[in-house]
């Protein structure tokens, strides 16, 4: 790649603190802060899928959030092209939005249900300036097939269209002003399978036309596959692993990324005599201890990890793959099925249901 | 040969929204044998849930109605039993776990409350005084004159005529404690004497699910209904979740029917599966042999549509076209729009019954004419 990368987040950091009682300021307890975000450093090039995994609080959403400049940053930079994209404020932050567009999870939330579909689809347009209604509309119908729903819409409602149809408008909304990076978050968890394949062939076919980049949020491993690139798996708040899709879904290193594609259900009926052996519950983010954050539910841990927390590193022999791990050059070669125990068939077998 | 836990028999269920009525789950036929797992998937709005929820008739009546057919629990016909007759069914006969566990839990009450108040309510179940009387009253008649009973009630004594009841009640439920830390255990759930005391807004959602497995299993069901039991969790906590029910099965060997979207986690937990589109049951057999050969076109193209592959592999396998629209159902096969080997008698003849497949397990049935040529399609 040459060049700088199209996004590049240096210790990217979030916290959102948390109201004290009047009872704790007297006291003088410490400030409290959600730390949803800690420290990430992700670099997204041009054309290039980044998939985004992790479960609910593990910060992905706040991540996409930040590099879409929806929140500000406790911390951290961020550089658009090389650019530091921080101190924009007022009207150049808005010219600078046309480069990177959102598609929010809940489709039906992120649609104004008193607009129309021109209304919705064209307001990042709109946004832009300069631009009359009978253009809009006309760019709209233009843009609408692309994402493939019919040209005539223009005038429907979005409680007309199913939960594909409107995943399809949010998309369509987020492509009108040619943007360089789409942050889709969640695109397609509301969703059935087989809209879900659908609209992720959509997204892949949408990138070769269109030479846009994605950050694709979800905690979906299949849609991760099929259309990222690079993965980054996040785990309270960090990064865990970073690397390309193959290496990091079919060699991960890092125990959590092992654990989390091991809990993944596969559609094989002879998994059924295994069991998880991750207990455990995701701890809170609200002032985490040092050390590993996953340190608590990790089957290899050593007293170092609840001590010192592991820097994101390359590990000699898996070229270009980041982990946090201390330990990761001797769990590299643990496979993830290794975190499922097999049970033993039952000793009697089911009697066949009378037919 | 024992008789299954519950036998659904041609079941259909209308829904009547303002002049529309649509049909939400046509014709469904289906046995839950004793001590098995059966799995029952589909895409959204093919009347999985309205099914589910139609066997301890929980739907709300209107606008439901249960057109024709029969569920027959213990010998009874429950589409027969007067609604305000069911809640002595539901407990130890069907009990279910719903998707969202906060909706299902009282807010306002601590978790050993509403444990203690699961096993109590069996108790009296099971001594036989169990009177829930949920007869609708008469709306009162205007017609003749004021009502009165709004004086009566300033003179009534102040401590209710119930009290003693009450404290009886309260008496019995506070001695449950050792019953419902037993239960507890039984989820897996560490540091229960902890949880006892907690609201269920500071359990994690995978605590409140696992409440609610205990809430059931300690009514010893003899049919659990599991409505998408896992859909609203995290993968690592589903997987802990699925662990959990999985070992449950074969230590307390009740019979379950586990509705799901997703055919990964029915292919952990059930033994048998049937297949729903658009209001009907299309294939149902052993889960192995449905996965393996599946002998219905929609079957296979659920099975193939779950992402697998890397964008580099090609594209992925969509099924064309849309879910039908229940209010207009297509003539012939509901899915012959969409089938990729549908000839012109799917278009015309009335939607095929299910019926077993030559090849495979007597148990395994498809409703498609063409079973056989299934197994061609790429």
């Amino acid at each position: 790649m040459s060049g700088p990368p199209l996004v590049e987040a240096v210790g990217l950091e979030k916290l959102f603190p948390l109201t004290r009682s009047v009872t704790e300021m007297y006291r003088g307890s410490p400030r409290r802060a959600i730390h949803a975000v800690d420290g990430v450093s992700l670099s997204i090039g041009s054309r290039e899928t980044v998939g985004l995994i992790g479960e609910s609080g593990s910060g992905k959403t706040t991540l996409g959030w930040l590099i879409a400049r929806l929140h500000e940053p406790t911390g951290g930079a961020l550089r658009f092209e090389g650019e530091d994209v921080l101190p924009l404020r007022g009207t150049a932050l808005r010219q600078w939005r046309r480069n990177v567009q959102v598609v929010f999870q809940d489709p039906v939330g992120s649609l104004d249900p008193r607009l129309k579909v021109w209304q919705i689809v064209g307001e990042p347009i709109r946004a832009q300036g300069g631009i009359s209604k009978v253009e809009v509309r006309a760019r709209v119908k233009e843009l609408l097939p692309t994402v493939g729903l019919p040209p005539d819409c223009l005038d429907q409602f979005p409680h007309e269209f199913s939960g594909g149809g409107r995943q399809r408008l949010s998309l369509a909304r987020a492509l009108s002003v040619n943007p360089k990076l789409v942050v889709l978050d969640e695109p397609t968890s509301a969703l059935d399978v087989a809209v879900q394949a659908q609209i992720l062939n959509r997204l892949v076919e949408l990138q070769r036309e269109r030479d846009v980049a994605y950050l694709l949020i979800t905690h979906n491993v299949a849609a991760v596959r099929y259309v990222a690139d690079r993965v980054a798996v996040m785990y309270l708040g960090q990064a865990v692993e970073v690397g390309t899709v193959r290496n990091v879904l079919e060699h991960p290193i890092h125990p959590y990324t092992k654990a989390l594609l091991a809990a993944v259900p596969v559609a094989d009926a002879r998994r059924r005599r295994t069991r998880f052996k991750i207990g455990g519950d995701v701890p809170s983010l609200v002032n985490p201890p040092p050390g590993c954050r996953f340190s608590p539910r990790c089957p290899y841990v050593i007293d170092r990890c609840r001590v010192e927390d592991p820097p994101l590193r390359e590990i000699p022999g898996a070229a270009g793959q980041l982990v946090a791990c201390h330990r990761a050059e001797e769990v590299k070669d643990i496979a993830p099925e290794s975190l499922l125990t097999t049970v033993d068939a039952p000793t009697t077998p089911k009697a066949t249901a009378p037919a | 040969m024992t008789e299954p836990v519950v036998r659904i028999e041609n079941l259909s269920i209308d829904y009547v929204v303002g002049a529309g009525r649509f049909r939400a789950v046509s014709g469904v036929s289906l046995e839950v044998p004793q001590g098995h797992v059966v799995g029952i998937v589909g895409e959204t709005g093919c009347g999985k849930s309205t099914l589910a929820q139609a066997i301890p008739r929980l739907l709300p009546e209107p606008p439901a109605t249960i057109g024709e057919g029969r569920v027959v629990f213990r010998g009874t016909d429950l589409v027969q039993v007067p609604l305000w007759k069911m809640p002595a069914i539901r407990g130890t006969g069907i009990n279910m776990i719903f998707q969202e566990p906060l909706n299902s839990l009282n807010p306002a009450f601590r978790i050993y409350d509403q444990v203690a108040e699961a096993i109590y309510i069996r108790r009296i179940r099971d001594e036989g005084n169990l009177v829930i009387d949920h007869r609708p009253k008469p709306p009162f008649d205007y017609s003749r004159g004021p009502r009165t009973d709004a004086g009566e009630a300033l003179l009534r004594p102040i401590v209710p005529p119930n009290a003693k009841r009450a404290v009886e009640t309260r008496r019995r439920r506070e001695g449950l404690r050792d019953e419902v830390l037993e239960y507890l255990r039984l989820v897996r759930i560490n540091d229960p004497e902890t949880i006892l005391e907690l609201y269920p807004h500071e359990l994690s959602g995978g605590m409140r699910q696992r409440v609610m497995i205990a809430m059931a299993l300690s009514e010893k069901p003899e049919l659990l209904i599991a409505d998408e039991p896992t859909s609203a969790l995290d993968v690592t906590i589903q997987a802990q979740v699925l662990t959990l029910m999985k070992e449950l099965i074969e230590e307390v060997n009740t019979s379950i029917l586990f509705i799901s979207h997703d055919l990964g986690v029915i292919a952990e937990t059930a033994d048998e599966l049937g297949v729903m589109y658009a209001g009907k049951l299309i294939e149902f057999g052993p889960v192995a042999e449905l996965f393996e050969a599946p002998r219905h076109p929609y079957t296979k193209a659920l099975l193939h549509a779950s992402p697998t592959r890397y964008k580099s592999e090609g594209p992925l396998a969509t099924i064309a076209g849309n879910v039908p629209n229940l209010s207009h159902p297509p003539a012939g096969c509901r899915f012959h729009p969409r089938c990729p080997i549908a000839q012109p008698k799917c278009r015309v003849m009335p939607g095929p019954m299910l019926e077993p497949v030559a090849v495979g397990s007597a148990n395994h049935k498809s409703a498609c004419f063409y079973p056989g040529e299934v197994a061609g399609i790429p």
